[in-house]
């Protein structure tokens, strides 16, 4: 067992005191970041990204991670006490976690949340751990063919499985694109998009545009409503614990399907946390002996709701450290701090930067730990932060989010481009489109391009080399079904609307 | 809402407009070096005009609805929000980020939040001094300073 070997490696390397204590860091802050509803896990990670440009690329990526963690534990807090959504994948954990915070079951509500979602996460790392170094040996005989057709597989991804409107999550991406060619030609070095003008040189950051799009558009887009946190308070007793685990132990379908549920969707590119934990209450409710109680306070709700949100957020990581390619928007925040890192994502991680791969690996066990202790016994402390009234926490946040943008390069433009991407994040959510699919395109724009560049050189023009090299054939196949499945469920409903009357 | 709706695919039409001029002036043809470098961004000219103008037509087609982009109600505190923050960025140009902090802090919670002059002065003196800490001395994050830069007694 190499990768038990390699694992016990990165776990020496995980529990030197200055790791443990990012690690520590890490997941307090995204505690916070997922308790605060103005701020989402995405906006959060790219806000610090910054950060970690002191550290050692294993300590950054075990601090970006661990915020991820976090957050994924604290968006559970708000939704079960104040019925307002920490973030976007805790809001089916609203559904049936405050119903039964307002029953007097905060306790159990909350540990519903935390446990499976803790033990979830782990049975996902045990996943993580034993698929990810085969994925990245297959992965490392890919050329630009093939990795054209696993980028191009992200975004329909987006396009099929996204809600909304197709159109919308195509212009999105595009205009992703677009702003990642801005700058200098990657394979020629000229300067293109720039319009004459030198600051246009550098291009864009997608941290700038990951803050501005989620972070100042979700405030302005909050703003409307004036939100009241009016909650309930909640403390987790022991009596509380056990009765989640003997909860569990009732429904470990239910726990077992959102586990496995999530981690597939989070491996899917493009997908994340938040369709996961949609998809398994759908599920659980679906397939439930008493599915008219779902809403009204069931246990089970909760568990299948947070055990996929967590097991995703794990399995999001799992294309983006073999393929380079996020799993999720956090994910791609976080692969785009590979890269300022200096690393080279992808399967090549494994070979030359195994004390940076399994690090991380290891910090996803005690990232996790850290996390469900920490949540289970200071939910008071963390509730706390929403009794800090918005007029102190909007400007807060707002200078969080300027500092963020302006460390990427040293210029204020960032800043001022930070207000921009702001209105356009606000608009962009208020006529539902997508704002994920903008970001994973603006950071994997460069490779996705040098990809297509280098298989066209390659075949000599032709387009069909992405069609006759299996591995990419099969790919790319795959994801033009994802593209216009949109398109062809409607017509296969028609066609079987059409044979049923016949029938009759 | 459609007006909105409308706007802003004309609004991505033109952005890719303009993405396709800059595009066919770098040459979208093939080159020494395979496709030339307008090639990736003429393509996704085409992709953003497409979906944008199927989103435009689709607005047009549809009937007027009486929900707004904006309800009249909600235009003031999403104001209230939005000017303060455009009102710092251009602080943070001018003054740096120390005293923007401090008077958008002070400002912010004082007119929008109605704290005491104790609360408001006490967090917008403590915040400012604790980003410094964190950021400029610990983690060597250097923040601007705006016009002010030689003034700065740090």
């Amino acid at each position: 067992m190499e990768a038990l070997a390699n694992l016990l490696h990165g776990f020496t390397l995980a529990i030197s005191p200055y790791n443990l204590f990012i690690a520590l860091l890490g997941v307090v802050l995204g505690v916070v970041i997922g308790v605060l509803p103005g701020l989402g896990g995405t906006s959060g990670v790219a806000i610090l990204l910054p950060l970690t440009f002191v550290m050692p690329p294993a300590s950054a990526i075990v601090f970006l991670s661990c915020i991820y963690w976090g957050a994924l534990f604290g968006g559970a807090i708000t939704s079960i006490l104040f019925s307002i959504p920490g973030e976007p994948w805790s809001v089916a954990t609203m559904f049936d976690g405050h119903p039964l915070a307002k029953q007097g079951r905060a306790g159990t509500a909350l540990a519903a949340a935390f446990i499976p979602g803790f033990f979830a996460a782990m049975i996902s790392v045990l996943l993580f751990t034993f698929f990810a170094p085969p994925l990245a040996e297959i992965a490392l005989r890919f050329g630009p063919p093939e990795n054209f057709a696993v980028l191009l597989l992200a975004f329909s991804t987006f396009a099929g499985l996204g809600r909304g409107s197709p159109a919308k999550t195509l212009a999105s991406a595009a205009i992703g694109f677009l702003l990642a060619s801005v700058g200098l030609d990657i394979v020629t070095g000229r300067p293109r998009m720039t319009f004459g003008s030198i600051t246009m040189l550098s291009g864009f950051s997608f941290i700038t545009a990951s803050i501005g799009l989620f972070g100042i558009g979700e405030i302005l887009a909050s703003s409307e409503e004036a939100l009241e946190f009016k909650g309930v308070q909640g403390k987790v007793r022991i009596r509380d614990i056990w009765e989640v685990l003997r909860a569990l132990g009732r429904n470990a379908v239910t726990f077992v399907t959102g586990t496995l549920l999530g981690f597939w969707i989070g491996v899917m590119p493009g997908t994340g946390a938040t369709p996961a934990s949609f998809m398994s209450y759908g599920i659980a409710k679906q397939y439930s002996k008493h599915p008219e109680k779902f809403g009204t306070g069931v246990v089970e709700g909760v568990i299948a709701t947070e055990s996929a949100a967590h097991a995703a957020g794990i399995g999001a990581l799992l294309p983006m450290i073999t393929l380079g390619i996020p799993g999720s928007p956090t994910a791609a925040v976080i692969l785009g701090g590979l890269y300022i890192w200096g690393l080279q994502p992808g399967p090549a991680l494994f070979l030359e930067q195994k004390d940076f791969v399994w690090g991380l690996i290891a910090s996803m066990y005690i990232g996790n730990v850290i996390g469900v202790l920490l949540c289970l016994f200071l939910v008071p402390v963390f509730a706390l932060i929403l009794k800090v009234p918005a007029p102190i926490l909007t400007p807060m946040i707002v200078l969080f989010s300027a500092i963020g943008a302006y460390a990427v390069n040293n210029t204020t433009l960032d800043v001022w481009l930070l207000l921009v991407f702001g209105l356009v994040g606000y608009v962009f959510k208020k006529l539902d489109y997508p704002l994920a699919p903008l970001v994973v395109a603006m950071v994997l724009g460069d490779i996705t391009e040098e990809a297509l560049r280098q298989s066209l050189i390659l075949s000599d023009g032709s387009l069909l080399i992405f069609f006759t090299r299996p591995i990419a054939a099969g790919f790319m196949v795959t994801s033009l079904v994802l593209f216009f499945l949109p398109a062809l469920l409607p017509l296969l409903a028609r066609i079987r609307g059409r044979v049923a009357p016949q029938k009759a | 809402m459609r007006r909105a709706e409308i706007l802003c695919a004309a609004a991505l039409l033109l952005v890719a407009a303009v993405a396709l001029r800059e595009a066919l002036r770098l040459s979208i043809g093939w080159g020494d070096i395979g496709p030339r470098g307008g090639f990736f961004p003429f393509w996704l000219g085409v992709i953003l005009a497409g979906s944008s103008l199927f989103t435009l037509i689709q607005g047009l087609r549809q009937p007027r609805t009486p929900q707004p982009f904006l309800r009249q109600e909600a235009l003031r505190p999403v104001l209230t929000v939005l000017l303060p923050i455009a009102g710092a960025v251009l602080l943070i140009e001018v003054v740096g980020f120390y005293l923007t902090a401090l008077l958008y802090l002070l400002g912010y919670m004082r007119w929008t939040g109605r704290h005491t002059w104790t609360t408001t002065l006490l967090i917008g003196l403590l915040f400012p001094v604790i980003i410094f800490f964190v950021f400029e001395r610990w983690f060597l994050v250097p923040l601007p300073k705006g016009l002010l830069e030689a003034y700065h007694p740090f």
